[in-house]
C-alpha cells in the first residue's frame, strides 16, 4: 500500500455518495458550460474585415418596408462607395422544412457579390456559371452540407413575406465567410416573378477602406435625408448588434443563473467533503496517534476534495466538449444558435471553477483537523 | 541485582480541566517512574485519571504543569510535529475499540504506521509479516477488519502497535470490548512483549484478572495515586 491508495481507498469507501457527488459536480459544469456558450453565441457577433466594411441601408421607417431600386445610381456615385448591390432577405420556406427556415435567402446582383463578400471562396466556373443563369443560386457550404446538396440540385421554396416561390438551381457552393449558412439568388429573378415593383429590401454597399466606412455611412444617411425614401445605413456589425442588444438583459440572466449554479456546486462539495471528514473523525485521531502529521492529514483531505472536484470537471466538462462536438446545435435549435462551440477558456473557467472547489471544500475538514486533539477525537463514538 | 533502566519519569504531573468556574483536576500531582521491560497496569474508579495520565506518557495530550520524560525526553516540550514524529517511533497503542482502518486489510492496517518511515515496499512487507506472524494472524492478512473477530481485531491493532518496533506500547483497557477467552489471548500476548521482547507495557484496566497479568499495578483515586 501507498500513501496515494489509501487515498484511494479512503475515497472510495462510499461509493454511491461519491458517483452521486460527482455527478452533481460534473452536472452543474456541464450547466456551466452549456451557459457560457449561449451567451457567447448570442452576444458575440460575428466581426471580421468584410463586416466593418460592409454596410447595410434599410429604409428609415422600417427595416419590412421596401426602398426604391433607382436609389441605387445615387449609392453608386456617394465618394467611398465601392460597390453597391441589392440585398433582399426572402425569407422563404424551404421545401422540406416544416415551420422554420434555418438559412437565409437573399436576392442581389451577381455582379457585385465578388466585391461584398471578398472573403467568399467558390470556384471561378461555378461562379461564372451563376452570373449566367438567372435562375441559379449559390449556396453556403454549411447549408449544402447540411441538406446534402450539391451542385445542380434544384432547390425550392415557398414565399413567406413575397408571394412568390423560387425555384432555383444550385450553380455554385461557397465557403470563407464568418456564417457559410446563406443562399444567394437574382434580384432580377425575384423582380420578374413579382411584376419588377422597382423596389429592394435593403442595399448592401461596401466602402473603400475601414478608414472611410464611418463617413460613408454618414454620407449615405445624408444623401437621403428628406426624400421620399429615407435611409439608415449602418456597419453591418451595427446591423447585427441591433439584434444582439435584445440580448443584454439574457445576458445578465444567464450570468446571474452561472453564479448560482456555481455556488449550488460549492455547496454540494463542501457538504460531501464535511460528512466524508466527519464519519472519519475517530480515524484521522487514530492516524494522528500513529504519526501522522496535520500537514499529511491536510495532504489526504486536500487530495480527497480535489480529486471529487476535478473528476467531476472532466466527466462535466469532458462531456460537453464530446456532446457539443457531436451535436447538430443549428439543427436542434431551429438555427438559434449556428453551433456550440466550447473553447479553451470555458475549459479554463469549468476546471478553474472546480480547483476552486476542491479547495474550499477542504478548508472546513482541514480547520476540524488542526481543531482536534487526539484525545478529542478517541472520546467521539463511531 | 541490576536495577533496571527508568524508560518513562513522570514528575508533579496535574491536569486541569477548566470549564469555566469549575475546575476538574484529572491529574493531582502524579510523581512516577516506569522501568524498561515492566509491564505497568494502571487501575482506579471511572473518572480518576487513568486515561488522562496514559495520554501524556504516550504523547497525545499535554499536561498542565509538571515534566514526563520518555527515554530522557520531555514530551511536553515537543511541539505538534516533532511529538508526530517522536509518537510514531517510540509509542505503539491499543484502543478499547480497536479503531483499525475499516477500509483497510489487516495487512493494510498493520503498514499504515511504515508508511511514514523511509523503508521500501519489501522491507515493510517483511515487518508487517512478522508482526502478524507474532499475533497468530498470518492466514488472516487479507481480511478486512469487519470479516474478523474482535479478539482478531484487537490482535491486529497489536500488531499495529508493533509495527514500528516502539519501546512503549500503551493499552487503553485493550479487554473491555473482547470475551474472556479472547481478553486471555490479548494479554497473554501483551505479558509476552514486555519481559521477553523488551518492551514497556502501560496497561489501563478495570479487571483484576487482567491486572494479574502485569509485573506491577498502580492505582489512581481522583486523579492521586494510592498505591
Ligand atoms: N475534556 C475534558 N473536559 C473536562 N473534564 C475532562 C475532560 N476530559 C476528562 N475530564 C475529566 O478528567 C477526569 C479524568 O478523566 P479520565 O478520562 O482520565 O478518567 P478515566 O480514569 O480514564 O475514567 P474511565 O475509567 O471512565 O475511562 C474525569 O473526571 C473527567 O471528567
Ligand atoms: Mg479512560
Amino acid at each position: 500500500m501507498t500513501l496515494s491508495s489509501f487515498i484511494l481507498k479512503n475515497a472510495l469507501r462510499n461509493r454511491r455518495r461519491l458517483a452521486l457527488s460527482i455527478s452533481s459536480v460534473a452536472a452543474s459544469l456541464f450547466l456551466l458550460i452549456t451557459l457560457q456558450i449561449a451567451l457567447r453565441e448570442l452576444t458575440n457577433p460575428i466581426s471580421d474585415e468584410g463586416s466593418t466594411l460592409r454596410i447595410i441601408v434599410r429604409n428609415k421607417v422600417s427595416l419590412g418596408q421596401p426602398l426604391p431600386a433607382r436609389q441605387r445610381q445615387v449609392l453608386e456615385k456617394i465618394p467611398g462607395v465601392a460597390a453597391v448591390s441589392p440585398f433582399t432577405f426572402y425569407g422563404g420556406l424551404y421545401k422540406g422544412d416544416e415551420k422554420f427556415t434555418s438559412f437565409a435567402q437573399f436576392a442581389v446582383d451577381p455582379l457585385r457579390t465578388r466585391e461584398l463578400l471578398a472573403d467568399a471562396r467558390i470556384p471561378q466556373e461555378q461562379y461564372e456559371a451563376w452570373v449566367a443563369s438567372q435562375t441559379s443560386c449559390i449556396l453556403g457550404r454549411m447549408t449544402a452540407e447540411r441538406y446534402g446538396l450539391k451542385v445542380g440540385d434544384r432547390v425550392q421554396f415557398t414565399g413567406q413575406i413575397y408571394p412568390c416561390d423560387l425555384d432555383l438551381t444550385i450553380a455554385g457552393i461557397y465557403q470563407g465567410t464568418a456564417d457559410d449558412r446563406n443562399l444567394m439568388f437574382h434580384q432580377k429573378y425575384l423582380d420578374e416573378l413579382l411584376g419588377n415593383p422597382g423596389t429592394v429590401g435593403t442595399w448592401w454597399v461596401r466602402a473603400a477602406s475601414i478608414a472611410e466606412a464611418p463617413l460613408v455611412t454618414e454620407r449615405i444617411n445624408r444623401a437621403f435625408a428628406n426624400s421620399s425614401a429615407e435611409v439608415r445605413a449602418e456597419s453591418e456589425r451595427a446591423f447585427v448588434l441591433g439584434f444582439v442588444s435584445m440580448w443584454a438583459n439574457i445576458k445578465t440572466l444567464i450570468g446571474g443563473i452561472s453564479v448560482v449554479v456555481v455556488f449550488a456546486l460549492l455547496l454540494v462539495t463542501v457538504s460531501t467533503m464535511s460528512m466524508a471528514i466527519r464519519e472519519r473523525f475517530r480515524e484521522l485521531a487514530i492516524l494522528k496517534a500513529l504519526g501522522f502529521r496535520r500537514r499529511e492529514l491536510f495532504a489526504f483531505i486536500l487530495a480527497e476534495s480535489f480529486g471529487l472536484a476535478l473528476a467531476g470537471a472532466l466527466l462535466g466538462a469532458g462531456g460537453a466538449w464530446v456532446v457539443f462536438h457531436q451535436l447538430d446545435i443549428q439543427k436542434l435549435t431551429n438555427g438559434l444558435f449556428v453551433m456550440f462551440e466550447v473553447t479553451p477558456r470555458m475549459m479554463g473557467l469549468a476546471f478553474s471553477v472546480a480547483a476552486l472547489l476542491g479547495v474550499l471544500a477542504a478548508l472546513g475538514p482541514m480547520l476540524t483537523v488542526v481543531r482536534t486533539s487526539v484525545v478529542e477525537g478517541l472520546k467521539t463514538l463511531d | 541485582m541490576d536495577i533496571p533502566e527508568p524508560i518513562v519519569t513522570v514528575r508533579n504531573l496535574s491536569k486541569i480541566y477548566a470549564q469555566g468556574e469549575i475546575q476538574v483536576t484529572a491529574l493531582n500531582q502524579i510523581s512516577l517512574t516506569i522501568a524498561a521491560g515492566e509491564f505497568l497496569t494502571l487501575m482506579g474508579p471511572s473518572g480518576s485519571g487513568k486515561s488522562t495520565l496514559l495520554h501524556i506518557i504516550a504523547g497525545v495530550d499535554r499536561p498542565t504543569s509538571g515534566e514526563c520524560l520518555v527515554q530522557g525526553v520531555d514530551v511536553t516540550q515537543l511541539n505538534e510535529s516533532e511529538l508526530a514524529d517522536w509518537r510514531n517511533q517510540n509509542v505503539g497503542f491499543v484502543f478499547q475499540t480497536f479503531n483499525l482502518i475499516p477500509v483497510l486489510t489487516a495487512f493494510e492496517n498493520v503498514e499504515l504506521p511504515l508508511l511514514l518511515t523511509r523503508l521500501g515496499s519489501a522491507q515493510r512487507r517483511r515487518q508487517v509479516e512478522a508482526v502478524l506472524d507474532l499475533v497468530g494472524l498470518s492466514d488472516r492478512m487479507h481480511h478486512l477488519p469487519r470479516q474478523l473477530s474482535g479478539g482478531q481485531e484487537q490482535r491486529v491493532a497489536i500488531a499495529r502497535a508493533l509495527v514500528t518496533d516502539p519501546k512503549l506500547v500503551v493499552a487503553d483497557e485493550p479487554t473491555g470490548n473482547l470475551d474472556s477467552r479472547s481478553a486471555q489471548e490479548v494479554l497473554g500476548l501483551l505479558q509476552s512483549l514486555s519481559r521477553p521482547a523488551g518492551k514497556t507495557v502501560i496497561m489501563v484496566t478495570h479487571d483484576p484478572k487482567a491486572a494479574a497479568f502485569g509485573s506491577r499495578s498502580i492505582h489512581l483515586e481522583k486523579g492521586e495515586l494510592t498505591r
